[in-house]
């Protein structure tokens, strides 16, 4: 298991630094300059100045190996933006918000989808089957920018249960977290549906039966953590998709996160900031992968004995 | 003997599907004594194992259901009447099952162990402990070394024949009076087949369970069963004691499953010996006698009437065939004893 451990660990900083090169090439394919308008009001002598201070007159690759150099140092560089707030400042100061907003949105999204679907399941092709999978359709075709302004106005404006935005108390959490729980209920409940129907008609499940268990038995010690294995697969990437994708509702709740950081440094050039958000979220989605990985070793002793113990 | 512990009266079961009613099983009945073991044969979807699973009220319901007949556990139980409830306590306790696929039917995700332990303490409100305890004698008593550690480990820790080994052992747990056994060796290879049957043979010989066992093959029968049953597009077409079977059986069904069974003294070079033909549809069975399309015997009557059962040699021993009626010409039975075939 260590030395698994330690070659997935591995491959983990060569991805990393594969993403890293990529964007930071790519990044300077956009067009544009990161100083934005005021670029048209500076003299040619300015700009070459200002381009001289942040070594943008150096080569290409010249600028790659500083950054590189940085990097390993645990410095992202300063915001073209905000020239006096360096990238990692910013992470530190705005990641905390849309962490917890996506964390919280996670555990909605994982107790409502697991429970949608495990009802779903066990009412299989009868009325509460069919009213748990309308949810779930509504849930994966209407995106997050229609139904966060409609949880907005509706509970929080119109018949003002919860506040309809800002990033205070814990009353505020919810209605975002809620709006971005949706897609992700919607995905679980459906994959975990389909994962309950499938163990249901496993042979180990008549085995069950024919010992004379209950059905609440059978769901609880047999059903369910088979069923489950499946839906922690993608529990990662989901993950991954609901911290970082907090972006448009961020934006609707007013929430002080990193998702409307990202948007802005992009329509800005701010090439720092571009490179050091997608690293960021990069080493996030890796280590997601990996702890998703561990995870499923532990529910399912295959895996766990299979890697050695 | 007493009451026979199981009797099956007339059961007719069907699965309701889209496209209509597949009739799987049209009419069976027979009786099971205490300490008996009974085999049912024959060909795949001939409704052996749906009969089995009926026994048990295992079979998905629905599309699945109960359309006549009665099936008289133990005297007094009428099992088809049972509520999903009742059925519970009869599961596990006084009927256990064993499947075809021991790869299968274990839960992957638990210790055996503890899937041994589990209807135990169900049943009967035994400490976690106790229960174990239990377990470890169970895996004892199938043959299973080194029990104490093996109620820790995982199904995939197992090979086919141990873990067909935990399967006897599960549904043994509660000392059940019905030991159903789905083609127990189907899905195991040769050498640990004779492994298994010599299990299931020791346990009957220690604890007197009484077994049905299911099986298309006919070696397993013959090393095992007292008594045969053979069905027939979903219905019994001969019953009787395992000798009346092999030496005296009168239908051409029974005659075409005997000389199937491949011998090594056989020619090489010669095909093997086959039924010509598949089982008729059960969505529509025939009118007359299921078997008269393959059947090299067949008359005019065997296609518009279905034969009774008629008494062969004994009292237990019946067929289903015209051949039997007086008026019927003579065949003469082509099968010879043990199988081979004494003319072509």
């Amino acid at each position: 298991m260590l030395k698994y451990t330690l070659r997935r660990f591995f491959y983990m900083l060569v991805t990393l630094w594969v993403i890293i090169t990529l964007t930071f090439f790519l990044m300077k394919l956009l067009p544009g300059n990161p100083f934005g308008e005021s670029a048209a009001k500076l003299t040619p002598e300015n700009l070459q100045i200002l381009r001289e201070q942040y070594g943008l007159d150096k080569p290409v690759w010249q600028q790659y190996l500083k950054y590189m150099g940085n990097v390993l140092q645990g410095d992202l560089g300063i915001s073209y933006q905000y020239p006096t707030r360096s990238v990692v400042s910013v992470i530190q100061h705005s990641f905390k918000a849309s962490l917890e907003l996506g964390l919280e949105s996670l555990i909605f999204a994982i107790v409502i989808g697991l429970a949608l679907g495990t009802y779903a399941a066990l009412r299989h092709n009868k009325a509460g089957d069919y009213t748990a999978m309308l949810i779930a359709i509504v849930g994966i075709s209407v995106p997050s920018f229609v139904i966060g302004p409609l949880l907005s106005y509706f509970v929080g404006v119109k018949w003002g249960i919860l506040p309809p935005g800002l990033w205070t108390g814990p009353e505020h959490r919810v209605l975002p977290a809620l709006a971005l729980s949706f897609g992700t209920i919607a995905i679980l409940a459906r994959m975990m549906r389909a994962s309950m129907l499938d163990v249901a008609n496993q042979d180990y499940i008549k085995t069950a039966k024919s010992k004379g268990l209950t059905s609440g038995a059978i769901i609880n010690s047999h059903m369910l953590r088979n069923a489950i294995l499946p839906v922690i697969t993608i529990l990662g990437p989901i993950a991954v998709n609901v911290v970082t994708g907090t972006l448009v509702v961020e934006i609707i709740f007013a929430v002080p996160g990193l998702g409307s950081q990202f948007v802005s440094s992009i329509v800005s050039n701010d090439y720092t900031m571009i490179t050091g958000l997608t690293l960021f979220y990069a080493a996030i989605l890796i280590i997601v992968l990996f702890i998703t990985d561990i995870a499923y070793g532990l529910v399912d002793p295959r895996i766990r004995l299979g890697k050695g113990r | 003997m007493s009451a026979p512990l199981l009797e099956v009266n007339n059961l007719k079961v069907s699965f309701k599907m889209f496209a209509g009613e597949v009739q799987a099983v049209r009419g069976v009945s027979f009786t099971l004594d205490k300490g008996e073991v009974l085999a049912i044969v024959g060909e795949s979807g001939c409704g052996k194992s749906v009969t089995a699973q009926t026994i048990m009220r295992l079979t998905p319901t629905p599309p699945s259901f109960i359309k006549d007949g009665s099936i008289i556990f133990d005297g007094k139980t009428d099992v088809t009447k049972l509520s999903e409830k009742q059925m519970m306590k009869i599961r596990g306790q006084e009927m256990g099952m064993i499947f075809q696929d021991p790869m299968t039917s274990l839960n992957p995700t638990m210790t055996v162990g503890a899937q041994i332990a589990e209807g135990i303490r169900k049943h009967e409100k035994l400490s976690k402990s106790a229960a174990m305890r239990r377990a470890v004698e169970l895996l004892t008593l199938v043959g299973i070394s080194n029990p104490g550690e093996r109620i820790n480990q995982y199904p995939h820790e197992m090979s086919g024949g141990m873990r067909q080994r935990v399967m006897i052992a599960i549904a043994l747990a509660c000392h059940p009076k019905l030991l159903i056994a789905d083609e127990p060796t189907t899905a195991l290879d040769v050498t640990i087949q004779a492994q298994i049957m010599d299990v299931m043979r020791d346990i009957q010989e220690k604890t007197g369970t009484a077994i049905i066992l299911i099986t298309h093959d006919l070696g397993v029968v013959a090393e095992m069963a007292q008594r045969v049953i053979v069905m027939y597009a979903g219905k019994v077409v001969e019953q009787g004691d395992l000798n009346d079977i092999f030496y005296k059986s009168q239908h051409p069904y029974t005659w075409g499953l005997l000389s199937s069974v491949p011998r090594l003294d056989s020619d090489k070079k010669a095909a093997l010996a086959s039924i010509p033909g598949t089982p008729p549809d059960l969505f529509a069975p025939p009118k007359g006698c299921a078997f008269a399309a393959r059947c090299p015997y067949a008359m005019k009557i065997c296609q518009e009437q279905d034969p009774e059962h008629l008494p062969v040699s004994g009292p237990t021993h019946t067929a289903a065939c015209w051949l039997m009626h007086p008026d019927a010409p003579k065949v003469e039975r082509p099968v010879a004893a043990g199988g081979g075939v004494t003319h072509v």
